[in-house]
Protein backbone atom coordinates (compact mmCIF):
# COMPACT_ATOMS: atom_id res chain seq x y z
CA UNK A 1 0.00 0.00 0.00
CA UNK A 2 1.04 3.50 -1.04
CA UNK A 3 0.08 5.03 2.11
CA UNK A 4 2.72 3.98 4.17
CA UNK A 5 5.58 6.27 4.81
CA UNK A 6 4.30 9.07 2.35
CA UNK A 7 5.25 12.56 3.42
CA UNK A 8 3.23 14.41 1.42
CA UNK A 9 -0.99 14.10 1.64
CA UNK A 10 -0.67 15.40 5.58
CA UNK A 11 -3.57 17.49 6.25
CA UNK A 12 -6.91 16.29 7.54
CA UNK A 13 -9.84 18.54 6.59
CA UNK A 14 -13.29 18.93 7.84
CA UNK A 15 -15.83 20.95 5.71
CA UNK A 16 -17.52 23.19 8.21
CA UNK A 17 -21.14 23.34 8.39
CA UNK A 18 -22.99 26.29 9.56
CA UNK A 19 -26.59 27.28 10.08
CA UNK A 20 -27.88 31.13 10.45
CA UNK A 21 -24.28 32.59 11.65
CA UNK A 22 -23.62 28.94 14.13
CA UNK A 23 -20.89 26.29 13.14
CA UNK A 24 -23.36 23.09 13.77
CA UNK A 25 -21.64 20.59 16.24
CA UNK A 26 -20.90 18.25 14.28
CA UNK A 27 -17.90 20.31 12.72
CA UNK A 28 -16.55 20.70 16.25
CA UNK A 29 -16.80 17.29 17.32
CA UNK A 30 -14.73 16.12 13.78
CA UNK A 31 -12.10 18.78 15.05
CA UNK A 32 -11.76 17.30 18.72
CA UNK A 33 -11.60 14.06 16.75
CA UNK A 34 -9.31 14.41 14.12
CA UNK A 35 -7.17 15.83 16.57
CA UNK A 36 -7.15 12.98 19.00
CA UNK A 37 -6.03 10.70 15.89
CA UNK A 38 -3.80 12.99 13.92
CA UNK A 39 -0.66 11.93 15.04
CA UNK A 40 2.21 13.73 12.98
CA UNK A 41 -1.05 15.12 10.42
CA UNK A 42 -2.72 18.62 10.83
CA UNK A 43 -6.02 19.49 11.40
CA UNK A 44 -7.59 22.06 8.83
CA UNK A 45 -10.75 23.28 8.62
CA UNK A 46 -12.51 24.17 5.34
CA UNK A 47 -14.86 26.71 6.02
CA UNK A 48 -16.72 28.75 3.32
CA UNK A 49 -18.66 32.42 4.80
CA UNK A 50 -19.74 35.27 3.41
CA UNK A 51 -17.79 38.58 3.90
CA UNK A 52 -20.05 39.50 7.27
CA UNK A 53 -19.99 36.02 8.62
CA UNK A 54 -16.54 35.57 10.44
CA UNK A 55 -17.22 32.26 11.40
CA UNK A 56 -13.98 31.12 12.20
CA UNK A 57 -14.31 32.88 15.62
CA UNK A 58 -16.61 29.75 16.31
CA UNK A 59 -13.79 27.17 15.67
CA UNK A 60 -10.97 28.71 17.08
CA UNK A 61 -11.92 26.93 21.15
CA UNK A 62 -11.76 23.94 19.18
CA UNK A 63 -7.82 23.92 18.34
CA UNK A 64 -7.73 22.86 14.47
CA UNK A 65 -4.31 23.98 13.50
CA UNK A 66 -5.48 25.62 10.74
CA UNK A 67 -8.75 27.42 9.18
CA UNK A 68 -8.63 27.85 5.19
CA UNK A 69 -11.68 29.78 4.43
CA UNK A 70 -13.31 31.39 1.40
CA UNK A 71 -15.19 34.38 1.95
CA UNK A 72 -17.82 35.25 -0.96
CA UNK A 73 -21.29 36.41 -0.97
CA UNK A 74 -22.13 33.78 -3.99
CA UNK A 75 -21.40 31.23 -0.98
CA UNK A 76 -25.09 31.98 0.00
CA UNK A 77 -27.69 30.40 -1.23
CA UNK A 78 -24.75 28.22 -3.32
CA UNK A 79 -25.38 24.76 -4.75
CA UNK A 80 -24.28 21.90 -3.77
CA UNK A 81 -22.14 21.82 -7.39
CA UNK A 82 -20.68 25.15 -6.30
CA UNK A 83 -19.35 24.06 -3.14
CA UNK A 84 -17.94 20.49 -4.63
CA UNK A 85 -16.32 22.55 -7.86
CA UNK A 86 -14.66 24.55 -5.18
CA UNK A 87 -13.36 22.27 -2.78
CA UNK A 88 -12.44 19.93 -5.89
CA UNK A 89 -10.18 23.81 -6.75
CA UNK A 90 -8.68 23.45 -2.84
CA UNK A 91 -8.22 19.77 -2.90
CA UNK A 92 -5.64 19.72 -6.29
CA UNK A 93 -3.99 23.28 -4.74
CA UNK A 94 -3.53 21.29 -1.20
CA UNK A 95 -3.48 17.52 -1.69
CA UNK A 96 -5.27 16.77 1.65
CA UNK A 97 -4.32 13.53 3.47
CA UNK A 98 -8.43 12.93 3.65
CA UNK A 99 -11.94 15.39 3.68
CA UNK A 100 -14.34 14.46 7.07
CA UNK A 101 -18.08 15.87 6.21
CA UNK A 102 -20.96 15.65 8.75
CA UNK A 103 -23.24 12.99 7.52
CA UNK A 104 -25.86 15.81 6.76
CA UNK A 105 -28.23 16.26 4.33
CA UNK A 106 -25.53 18.66 2.93
CA UNK A 107 -22.32 16.78 3.67
CA UNK A 108 -23.68 13.91 1.70
CA UNK A 109 -25.20 15.90 -1.32
CA UNK A 110 -21.77 17.46 -1.62
CA UNK A 111 -19.35 14.84 -0.47
CA UNK A 112 -20.81 12.26 -3.27
CA UNK A 113 -20.51 15.28 -6.00
CA UNK A 114 -16.72 15.87 -4.98
CA UNK A 115 -16.21 12.09 -4.33
CA UNK A 116 -17.28 11.77 -8.27
CA UNK A 117 -15.24 14.47 -9.70
CA UNK A 118 -11.66 13.42 -7.72
CA UNK A 119 -12.57 9.91 -8.63
CA UNK A 120 -11.91 8.60 -4.75
CA UNK A 121 -13.58 6.76 -2.37
CA UNK A 122 -16.37 7.92 -0.02
CA UNK A 123 -17.38 6.10 3.08
CA UNK A 124 -21.07 6.84 4.46
CA UNK A 125 -22.19 7.54 7.80
CA UNK A 126 -18.92 6.65 10.01
CA UNK A 127 -19.00 5.90 13.66
CA UNK A 128 -15.58 5.70 14.40
CA UNK A 129 -12.46 7.20 12.40
CA UNK A 130 -8.46 6.03 12.92
CA UNK A 131 -5.15 6.40 11.24
CA UNK A 132 -2.91 3.60 10.31
CA UNK A 133 0.30 6.09 9.19
CA UNK A 134 -1.31 7.19 6.33
CA UNK A 135 -4.33 5.33 5.61
CA UNK A 136 -7.52 6.68 6.99
CA UNK A 137 -9.86 3.61 8.40
CA UNK A 138 -13.19 4.16 8.81
CA UNK A 139 -15.76 2.53 11.04
CA UNK A 140 -19.39 2.36 9.36
CA UNK A 141 -22.15 0.48 9.98
CA UNK A 142 -24.43 -1.47 7.52
CA UNK A 143 -27.52 -3.48 7.22
CA UNK A 144 -29.87 -1.76 9.73
CA UNK A 145 -26.35 -1.72 11.66
CA UNK A 146 -26.47 -5.59 12.12
CA UNK A 147 -22.86 -5.26 10.58
CA UNK A 148 -20.20 -2.98 11.22
CA UNK A 149 -17.47 -2.52 8.78
CA UNK A 150 -14.13 -1.33 8.35
CA UNK A 151 -13.39 0.66 5.08
CA UNK A 152 -9.93 1.88 3.78
CA UNK A 153 -9.50 3.95 0.83
CA UNK A 154 -5.66 2.01 -0.01
CA UNK A 155 -4.61 3.72 -3.40
CA UNK A 156 -6.51 7.02 -3.51
CA UNK A 157 -6.18 10.47 -2.05
CA UNK A 158 -8.20 12.39 -0.97
CA UNK A 159 -9.76 9.21 1.24
CA UNK A 160 -13.41 10.63 2.05
CA UNK A 161 -15.85 9.98 4.77
CA UNK A 162 -19.11 11.68 6.29
CA UNK A 163 -19.59 11.41 9.74
CA UNK A 164 -22.88 10.74 11.95
CA UNK A 165 -23.29 13.88 14.42
CA UNK A 166 -23.14 12.91 17.53
CA UNK A 167 -20.96 10.01 17.93
CA UNK A 168 -17.85 12.41 19.64
CA UNK A 169 -17.48 14.84 22.02
CA UNK A 170 -16.50 17.91 21.13
CA UNK A 171 -14.07 19.75 23.44
CA UNK A 172 -13.12 23.10 23.87
CA UNK A 173 -9.24 23.79 23.72
CA UNK A 174 -7.26 26.78 25.28
CA UNK A 175 -4.36 28.45 24.23
CA UNK A 176 -3.57 26.98 20.80
CA UNK A 177 -2.56 28.79 17.85
CA UNK A 178 -4.10 28.20 14.71
CA UNK A 179 -3.44 29.71 11.48
CA UNK A 180 -6.33 31.03 8.93
CA UNK A 181 -5.35 30.87 5.74
CA UNK A 182 -8.00 33.18 3.50
CA UNK A 183 -8.24 32.64 -0.07
CA UNK A 184 -8.93 35.28 -2.86
CA UNK A 185 -8.25 33.33 -5.58
CA UNK A 186 -11.18 30.84 -6.32
CA UNK A 187 -12.42 30.12 -9.92
CA UNK A 188 -16.76 30.66 -9.21
CA UNK A 189 -18.25 28.17 -11.76
CA UNK A 190 -21.76 29.72 -11.00
CA UNK A 191 -24.14 27.42 -12.56
CA UNK A 192 -27.02 29.19 -14.31
CA UNK A 193 -29.09 26.12 -14.35
CA UNK A 194 -30.02 25.92 -10.69
CA UNK A 195 -31.07 28.42 -8.32
CA UNK A 196 -31.72 28.64 -4.74
CA UNK A 197 -34.53 31.03 -4.23
CA UNK A 198 -35.41 30.48 -1.09
CA UNK A 199 -34.21 29.13 2.13
CA UNK A 200 -37.01 28.73 5.30
CA UNK A 201 -35.22 27.93 9.19
CA UNK A 202 -37.18 24.65 10.23
CA UNK A 203 -37.11 23.82 14.32
CA UNK A 204 -36.50 20.18 12.54
CA UNK A 205 -37.42 17.05 15.17
CA UNK A 206 -34.46 15.08 13.93
CA UNK A 207 -32.71 18.53 15.12
CA UNK A 208 -33.92 18.42 18.43
CA UNK A 209 -33.81 14.77 19.47
CA UNK A 210 -29.89 14.94 18.65
CA UNK A 211 -28.84 18.24 20.31
CA UNK A 212 -31.65 17.54 23.34
CA UNK A 213 -30.23 17.15 26.44
CA UNK A 214 -33.90 15.07 27.68
CA UNK A 215 -35.29 12.36 25.46
CA UNK A 216 -38.23 9.89 25.59
CA UNK A 217 -37.71 6.70 23.52
CA UNK A 218 -40.97 4.74 22.42
CA UNK A 219 -40.58 1.44 21.06
CA UNK A 220 -43.29 -1.23 19.72
CA UNK A 221 -44.64 -1.36 23.40
CA UNK A 222 -46.13 2.45 23.26
CA UNK A 223 -47.25 2.16 19.85
CA UNK A 224 -51.29 2.70 20.42
CA UNK A 225 -52.38 6.40 20.18
CA UNK A 226 -53.40 6.72 23.39
CA UNK A 227 -49.80 5.63 24.99
CA UNK A 228 -48.27 8.15 22.62
CA UNK A 229 -50.24 11.00 23.86
CA UNK A 230 -49.60 9.97 27.46
CA UNK A 231 -46.04 10.20 26.02
CA UNK A 232 -46.17 13.53 24.82
CA UNK A 233 -47.73 15.04 27.92
CA UNK A 234 -44.72 13.48 30.07
CA UNK A 235 -42.18 14.64 27.47
CA UNK A 236 -43.67 18.07 27.96
CA UNK A 237 -43.00 18.07 31.74
CA UNK A 238 -40.13 16.77 31.45
CA UNK A 239 -38.70 18.99 28.63
CA UNK A 240 -37.97 16.11 26.61
CA UNK A 241 -38.32 15.34 22.97
CA UNK A 242 -39.73 12.40 21.53
CA UNK A 243 -37.36 9.47 19.04
CA UNK A 244 -38.83 6.52 18.30
CA UNK A 245 -37.34 2.96 17.23
CA UNK A 246 -38.10 1.99 13.66
CA UNK A 247 -41.02 0.62 13.57
CA UNK A 248 -42.92 3.56 15.06
CA UNK A 249 -41.40 5.42 11.56
CA UNK A 250 -44.18 3.80 9.62
CA UNK A 251 -47.21 5.80 11.87
CA UNK A 252 -48.62 8.86 10.63
CA UNK A 253 -46.95 10.92 13.83
CA UNK A 254 -43.50 9.83 13.45
CA UNK A 255 -41.15 9.56 10.99
CA UNK A 256 -37.55 8.49 9.93
CA UNK A 257 -35.97 11.94 11.58
CA UNK A 258 -37.58 10.96 14.48
CA UNK A 259 -35.80 7.97 14.34
CA UNK A 260 -33.20 6.87 16.92
CA UNK A 261 -30.42 4.49 16.01
CA UNK A 262 -28.20 3.32 13.37
CA UNK A 263 -30.40 3.88 10.50
CA UNK A 264 -31.62 7.43 12.03
CA UNK A 265 -29.78 9.48 14.72
CA UNK A 266 -27.29 9.20 17.22
CA UNK A 267 -28.30 10.76 20.55
CA UNK A 268 -26.28 11.72 23.36
CA UNK A 269 -28.79 13.44 25.73
CA UNK A 270 -28.42 13.70 29.69
CA UNK A 271 -31.39 11.43 30.58
CA UNK A 272 -32.62 8.89 28.23
CA UNK A 273 -36.19 7.37 29.45
CA UNK A 274 -37.17 4.18 27.07
CA UNK A 275 -40.62 3.51 26.88
CA UNK A 276 -41.40 -0.23 25.59
CA UNK A 277 -38.39 -0.47 23.62
CA UNK A 278 -37.06 -4.11 23.50
CA UNK A 279 -33.66 -2.44 22.64
CA UNK A 280 -32.25 -3.97 19.53
CA UNK A 281 -28.59 -3.58 18.36
CA UNK A 282 -30.12 -1.64 15.94
CA UNK A 283 -31.51 0.92 18.38
CA UNK A 284 -28.59 0.68 21.19
CA UNK A 285 -25.46 1.99 18.84
CA UNK A 286 -27.56 5.50 18.40
CA UNK A 287 -27.58 5.99 22.62
CA UNK A 288 -25.00 4.81 24.01
CA UNK A 289 -23.73 8.43 24.67
CA UNK A 290 -26.70 8.78 26.85
CA UNK A 291 -25.43 10.09 30.48
CA UNK A 292 -28.26 8.12 32.30
CA UNK A 293 -31.00 5.38 30.40
CA UNK A 294 -33.79 4.69 32.43
CA UNK A 295 -35.63 1.22 30.56
CA UNK A 296 -39.18 0.89 31.33
CA UNK A 297 -40.23 -3.07 29.46
CA UNK A 298 -42.80 -5.56 30.81
CA UNK A 299 -40.15 -8.11 29.33
CA UNK A 300 -37.67 -8.69 32.06
CA UNK A 301 -35.01 -10.28 29.36
CA UNK A 302 -35.14 -7.56 27.02
CA UNK A 303 -31.68 -6.02 26.01
CA UNK A 304 -32.47 -2.60 26.91
CA UNK A 305 -31.79 -3.50 30.62
CA UNK A 306 -28.00 -4.83 29.85
CA UNK A 307 -27.47 -1.14 28.96
CA UNK A 308 -29.77 1.03 31.28
CA UNK A 309 -29.10 2.77 34.28
CA UNK A 310 -32.04 2.30 36.22
CA UNK A 311 -35.00 0.03 34.99
CA UNK A 312 -38.53 -0.90 35.37
CA UNK A 313 -40.34 -4.27 34.69
CA UNK A 314 -43.83 -3.54 34.02
CA UNK A 315 -46.29 -2.10 32.03
CA UNK A 316 -44.92 1.15 30.34
CA UNK A 317 -47.81 2.82 30.21
CA UNK A 318 -48.57 2.54 33.82
CA UNK A 319 -45.23 4.09 34.48
CA UNK A 320 -46.26 6.91 32.89
CA UNK A 321 -49.25 7.37 34.41
CA UNK A 322 -47.68 6.87 37.34
CA UNK A 323 -45.04 9.83 36.79
CA UNK A 324 -47.59 12.28 35.62
CA UNK A 325 -49.61 12.22 38.49
CA UNK A 326 -46.28 12.74 40.77
CA UNK A 327 -45.38 15.28 38.92
CA UNK A 328 -48.73 17.84 38.36
CA UNK B 1 -41.92 17.74 -26.58
CA UNK B 2 -41.95 14.51 -24.38
CA UNK B 3 -40.26 13.84 -21.26
CA UNK B 4 -38.35 10.79 -20.82
CA UNK B 5 -37.36 9.90 -16.69
CA UNK B 6 -35.31 7.92 -15.29
CA UNK B 7 -35.82 5.87 -12.14
CA UNK B 8 -32.92 4.55 -10.57
CA UNK B 9 -33.58 1.27 -8.35
CA UNK B 10 -32.22 -0.84 -5.79
CA UNK B 11 -33.44 -4.17 -4.74
CA UNK B 12 -32.91 -4.64 -0.72
CA UNK B 13 -33.30 -7.56 1.26
CA UNK B 14 -36.42 -7.85 3.06
CA UNK B 15 -35.01 -8.80 6.53
CA UNK B 16 -31.84 -7.60 7.93
CA UNK B 17 -30.11 -10.91 8.91
CA UNK B 18 -27.92 -11.29 5.72
CA UNK B 19 -24.94 -13.07 5.16
CA UNK B 20 -21.24 -12.37 4.47
CA UNK B 21 -18.95 -13.98 2.21
CA UNK B 22 -15.74 -14.88 4.29
CA UNK B 23 -13.68 -14.20 1.26
CA UNK B 24 -14.38 -11.38 -0.82
CA UNK B 25 -16.55 -9.81 2.03
CA UNK B 26 -19.51 -8.72 0.04
CA UNK B 27 -23.05 -9.85 1.04
CA UNK B 28 -24.26 -12.78 -0.34
CA UNK B 29 -27.44 -11.77 -1.81
CA UNK B 30 -28.80 -14.55 -3.58
CA UNK B 31 -30.09 -16.63 -1.31
CA UNK B 32 -32.67 -13.85 -0.20
CA UNK B 33 -35.81 -12.79 -1.72
CA UNK B 34 -36.09 -8.87 -1.97
CA UNK B 35 -38.10 -5.45 -2.24
CA UNK B 36 -37.33 -2.50 -4.04
CA UNK B 37 -35.75 -0.27 -1.74
CA UNK B 38 -39.11 1.80 -0.05
CA UNK B 39 -37.29 5.53 -1.03
CA UNK B 40 -36.81 4.34 -4.61
CA UNK B 41 -40.80 3.21 -4.39
CA UNK B 42 -40.79 7.31 -3.65
CA UNK B 43 -38.82 8.22 -6.70
CA UNK B 44 -41.02 6.12 -9.13
CA UNK B 45 -44.27 7.33 -7.84
CA UNK B 46 -42.78 10.95 -8.54
CA UNK B 47 -42.46 10.14 -12.17
CA UNK B 48 -45.63 8.40 -12.11
CA UNK B 49 -47.20 11.36 -10.92
CA UNK B 50 -45.89 13.18 -13.57
CA UNK B 51 -46.26 10.59 -16.47
CA UNK B 52 -49.89 11.11 -15.58
CA UNK B 53 -49.39 15.19 -16.39
CA UNK B 54 -47.64 14.79 -19.16
CA UNK B 55 -46.51 13.12 -22.47
CA UNK B 56 -43.81 11.40 -19.96
CA UNK B 57 -42.33 7.90 -20.76
CA UNK B 58 -40.67 6.38 -17.29
CA UNK B 59 -37.65 3.75 -17.69
CA UNK B 60 -36.50 1.73 -15.13
CA UNK B 61 -32.95 1.45 -14.39
CA UNK B 62 -30.84 -0.83 -12.06
CA UNK B 63 -27.78 -2.40 -11.41
CA UNK B 64 -27.43 -6.17 -9.79
CA UNK B 65 -28.08 -9.55 -10.02
CA UNK B 66 -30.88 -11.55 -12.36
CA UNK B 67 -32.94 -11.76 -9.21
CA UNK B 68 -33.45 -7.98 -9.16
CA UNK B 69 -36.03 -8.83 -12.35
CA UNK B 70 -38.28 -9.43 -8.92
CA UNK B 71 -38.08 -5.37 -8.09
CA UNK B 72 -37.89 -4.01 -11.96
CA UNK B 73 -40.96 -6.09 -12.13
CA UNK B 74 -42.72 -4.65 -9.12
CA UNK B 75 -41.87 -1.32 -10.67
CA UNK B 76 -43.38 -2.08 -14.54
CA UNK B 77 -46.80 -3.15 -12.47
CA UNK B 78 -46.82 0.22 -10.69
CA UNK B 79 -46.49 1.47 -14.38
CA UNK B 80 -42.85 1.95 -15.33
CA UNK B 81 -43.41 1.82 -19.10
CA UNK B 82 -39.79 -0.03 -19.70
CA UNK B 83 -36.61 -1.40 -17.40
CA UNK B 84 -33.30 -2.27 -17.99
CA UNK B 85 -31.27 -4.65 -15.69
CA UNK B 86 -27.61 -3.81 -15.70
CA UNK B 87 -26.38 -7.34 -14.60
CA UNK B 88 -23.00 -8.75 -15.14
CA UNK B 89 -20.15 -10.98 -13.02
CA UNK B 90 -18.43 -7.44 -14.22
CA UNK B 91 -20.25 -4.94 -12.22
CA UNK B 92 -20.09 -7.23 -9.07
CA UNK B 93 -18.45 -5.62 -6.18
CA UNK B 94 -18.70 -2.23 -6.87
CA UNK B 95 -18.86 0.43 -4.71
CA UNK B 96 -20.66 3.97 -4.80
CA UNK B 97 -18.67 5.24 -7.35
CA UNK B 98 -18.33 2.22 -9.33
CA UNK B 99 -22.26 2.26 -9.63
CA UNK B 100 -22.44 5.62 -10.00
CA UNK B 101 -20.30 5.56 -13.19
CA UNK B 102 -21.68 2.71 -14.65
CA UNK B 103 -25.79 4.22 -13.80
CA UNK B 104 -24.36 7.18 -15.67
CA UNK B 105 -22.99 5.49 -18.51
CA UNK B 106 -26.62 3.58 -18.67
CA UNK B 107 -28.03 6.92 -18.83
CA UNK B 108 -26.20 8.36 -21.33
CA UNK B 109 -26.65 5.55 -23.59
CA UNK B 110 -30.44 5.25 -23.21
CA UNK B 111 -30.34 9.22 -24.51
CA UNK B 112 -32.58 11.76 -24.32
CA UNK B 113 -32.82 11.64 -20.84
CA UNK B 114 -34.31 14.67 -18.93
CA UNK B 115 -35.16 13.71 -15.62
CA UNK B 116 -33.47 11.11 -13.29
CA UNK B 117 -35.20 10.69 -10.10
CA UNK B 118 -33.48 8.06 -6.93
CA UNK B 119 -34.58 7.18 -4.07
CA UNK B 120 -32.75 9.67 -0.91
CA UNK B 121 -30.60 6.56 -0.12
CA UNK B 122 -30.64 2.18 0.27
CA UNK B 123 -32.00 1.20 3.70
CA UNK B 124 -28.92 -1.54 3.36
CA UNK B 125 -25.99 0.35 2.45
CA UNK B 126 -27.96 3.70 3.59
CA UNK B 127 -25.13 5.75 2.19
CA UNK B 128 -27.17 8.20 -0.38
CA UNK B 129 -24.53 8.63 -2.61
CA UNK B 130 -24.88 7.53 -5.99
CA UNK B 131 -27.41 9.93 -7.17
CA UNK B 132 -25.36 12.86 -6.76
CA UNK B 133 -22.29 10.78 -8.13
CA UNK B 134 -23.98 10.38 -11.38
CA UNK B 135 -25.68 13.86 -11.44
CA UNK B 136 -21.50 14.82 -11.38
CA UNK B 137 -20.70 12.49 -14.56
CA UNK B 138 -23.72 13.60 -16.06
CA UNK B 139 -23.13 17.33 -15.62
CA UNK B 140 -26.81 17.88 -14.03
CA UNK B 141 -27.82 20.02 -11.29
CA UNK B 142 -28.80 17.85 -8.37
CA UNK B 143 -31.28 18.56 -5.74
CA UNK B 144 -31.19 15.82 -3.40
CA UNK B 145 -33.66 15.08 -0.16
CA UNK B 146 -36.85 16.59 -2.01
CA UNK B 147 -39.93 16.22 0.32
CA UNK B 148 -42.40 18.32 -2.54
CA UNK B 149 -42.58 19.20 -6.22
CA UNK B 150 -44.06 22.88 -6.68
CA UNK B 151 -44.08 23.27 -10.15
CA UNK B 152 -43.24 21.76 -12.91
CA UNK B 153 -43.15 22.73 -17.11
CA UNK B 154 -40.70 20.05 -19.59
CA UNK B 155 -37.76 22.78 -19.16
CA UNK B 156 -37.68 23.13 -15.28
CA UNK B 157 -38.93 22.16 -11.81
CA UNK B 158 -39.45 23.90 -8.43
CA UNK B 159 -38.76 21.70 -5.60
CA UNK B 160 -38.50 21.66 -2.36
CA UNK B 161 -35.16 19.88 -0.22
CA UNK B 162 -35.93 19.11 2.80
CA UNK B 163 -32.75 19.67 5.26
CA UNK B 164 -32.19 18.75 8.89
CA UNK B 165 -32.53 22.56 9.98
CA UNK B 166 -34.49 24.42 7.24
CA UNK B 167 -35.75 23.53 3.85
CA UNK B 168 -34.74 25.75 0.48
CA UNK B 169 -37.10 25.70 -2.38
CA UNK B 170 -34.69 25.48 -5.78
CA UNK B 171 -35.59 25.76 -9.08
CA UNK B 172 -33.52 24.10 -11.99
CA UNK B 173 -33.31 23.47 -15.70
CA UNK B 174 -33.97 20.10 -17.10
CA UNK B 175 -31.87 17.95 -17.46
CA UNK B 176 -31.17 17.22 -13.83
CA UNK B 177 -31.12 14.40 -11.23
CA UNK B 178 -33.56 14.48 -7.79
CA UNK B 179 -33.11 12.11 -4.76
CA UNK B 180 -36.36 11.79 -3.20
CA UNK B 181 -37.74 11.73 0.45
CA UNK B 182 -40.60 9.27 1.69
CA UNK B 183 -42.66 12.95 2.46
CA UNK B 184 -42.67 13.56 -1.08
CA UNK B 185 -45.78 10.88 -1.70
CA UNK B 186 -47.33 7.80 -0.58
CA UNK B 187 -46.19 4.91 -3.45
CA UNK B 188 -48.93 3.56 -5.12
CA UNK B 189 -50.09 -0.66 -4.87
CA UNK B 190 -50.23 -1.82 -8.59
CA UNK B 191 -53.96 -3.26 -9.27
CA UNK B 192 -53.72 -6.98 -9.89
CA UNK B 193 -54.43 -6.27 -13.75
CA UNK B 194 -51.35 -3.95 -14.00
CA UNK B 195 -49.58 -7.32 -12.50
CA UNK B 196 -50.40 -9.40 -15.18
CA UNK B 197 -50.14 -6.70 -17.50
CA UNK B 198 -46.64 -6.29 -16.21
CA UNK B 199 -45.71 -9.43 -17.50
CA UNK B 200 -46.12 -8.41 -21.29
CA UNK B 201 -43.58 -5.75 -20.50
CA UNK B 202 -39.88 -6.64 -21.55
CA UNK B 203 -36.41 -6.41 -19.01
CA UNK B 204 -33.97 -5.99 -21.02
CA UNK B 205 -30.68 -7.04 -19.35
CA UNK B 206 -27.15 -5.19 -20.62
CA UNK B 207 -24.23 -6.24 -19.41
CA UNK B 208 -20.49 -4.29 -19.83
CA UNK B 209 -20.44 -4.90 -23.76
CA UNK B 210 -24.34 -3.35 -24.53
CA UNK B 211 -23.46 0.00 -24.42
CA UNK B 212 -20.09 2.03 -23.96
CA UNK B 213 -17.71 1.50 -20.79
CA UNK B 214 -14.24 2.15 -19.49
CA UNK B 215 -13.81 -1.54 -18.18
CA UNK B 216 -11.15 -0.59 -15.58
CA UNK B 217 -13.88 2.06 -13.74
CA UNK B 218 -16.18 -0.94 -13.37
CA UNK B 219 -16.73 -3.86 -10.64
CA UNK B 220 -14.03 -4.19 -8.52
CA UNK B 221 -11.57 -2.41 -10.49
CA UNK B 222 -13.22 0.54 -10.45
CA UNK B 223 -13.98 0.69 -6.47
CA UNK B 224 -11.53 2.76 -4.52
CA UNK B 225 -12.96 1.51 -0.82
CA UNK B 226 -12.29 -1.76 0.40
CA UNK B 227 -14.05 -3.42 2.90
CA UNK B 228 -10.98 -5.02 4.98
CA UNK B 229 -13.38 -6.53 8.20
CA UNK B 230 -16.31 -6.85 9.11
CA UNK B 231 -18.34 -7.99 12.21
CA UNK B 232 -21.41 -8.07 14.37
CA UNK B 233 -21.14 -4.75 16.87
CA UNK B 234 -20.76 -6.15 20.61
CA UNK B 235 -22.70 -3.96 23.92
CA UNK B 236 -20.65 -3.66 27.43
CA UNK B 237 -23.64 -4.70 29.36
CA UNK B 238 -24.51 -2.42 32.86
CA UNK B 239 -25.26 -2.71 36.02
CA UNK B 240 -29.01 -1.69 36.20
CA UNK B 241 -30.23 -0.83 39.41
CA UNK B 242 -34.23 -2.13 39.50
CA UNK B 243 -37.15 0.96 40.53
CA UNK B 244 -39.50 -1.45 42.25
CA UNK B 245 -42.28 -3.94 42.10
CA UNK B 246 -45.42 -1.48 41.04
CA UNK B 247 -45.86 2.02 38.82
CA UNK B 248 -45.99 3.82 41.36
CA UNK B 249 -43.03 3.57 43.69
CA UNK B 250 -41.40 3.16 40.95
CA UNK B 251 -42.10 6.17 39.87
CA UNK B 252 -41.41 7.87 43.01
CA UNK B 253 -38.05 6.08 43.36
CA UNK B 254 -36.96 7.41 39.47
CA UNK B 255 -38.19 11.37 40.46
CA UNK B 256 -35.59 10.85 43.94
CA UNK B 257 -32.83 9.77 41.87
CA UNK B 258 -32.87 12.30 38.88
CA UNK B 259 -33.19 15.08 41.39
CA UNK B 260 -30.55 14.23 43.37
CA UNK B 261 -28.58 13.81 40.51
CA UNK B 262 -29.61 17.26 39.58
CA UNK B 263 -30.83 16.22 36.69
CA UNK B 264 -34.61 16.98 36.60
Amino acid sequence: MKKVDCMTHKNIWIVAEHHQDIIQPVTKQLITKANQIKDDKKVTVILFQTKEQKLEQQLLNYGPDEIITVCDDRLKEAPDSLIADLLSQLNHKFQPNSILFGATVIGRSISARLQAKLLTGLTADCLDLKFEENLLIQIKPSYGDNIMCEIVCPNNYPQMATVRPNVFMATEIQNKETKVVIMNDMNFKEDKRITVYEEIPLLSKSDSIANADRVIALGRGMSGEEHINKASRLATKLGAKIGVTRPLTDLPSFSVDDQIGQSGSSIAPKLLITLGVHGAVQFTTGITKSKYIVAINNNPKAPIFDIADYGFVGDAKSFVEALLKLIQ
Amino acid sequence: MSLHIVVCVKQVPVSNNLKIDPITKNMMRSSEPGIMNPFDQNALEAALKLKERFDAKVTLLSMGPKNFEITLRQGLAMGADDAILLSSRGFGGADTLATGYVLSQAIKAIQNVNLVFFGRQSIDADTGQVGPIVAELLGWPQVTYISQINSIDEKSIEAVRLMEHMQQSIKVKLPAVFTVRSELNVPRYPSPRSIMLSYQKEIKVWDEHSFELDLNRIGIQGSPTVVRKVWNPTKVDKETELLGEDPESAARKLLQVLRARDII
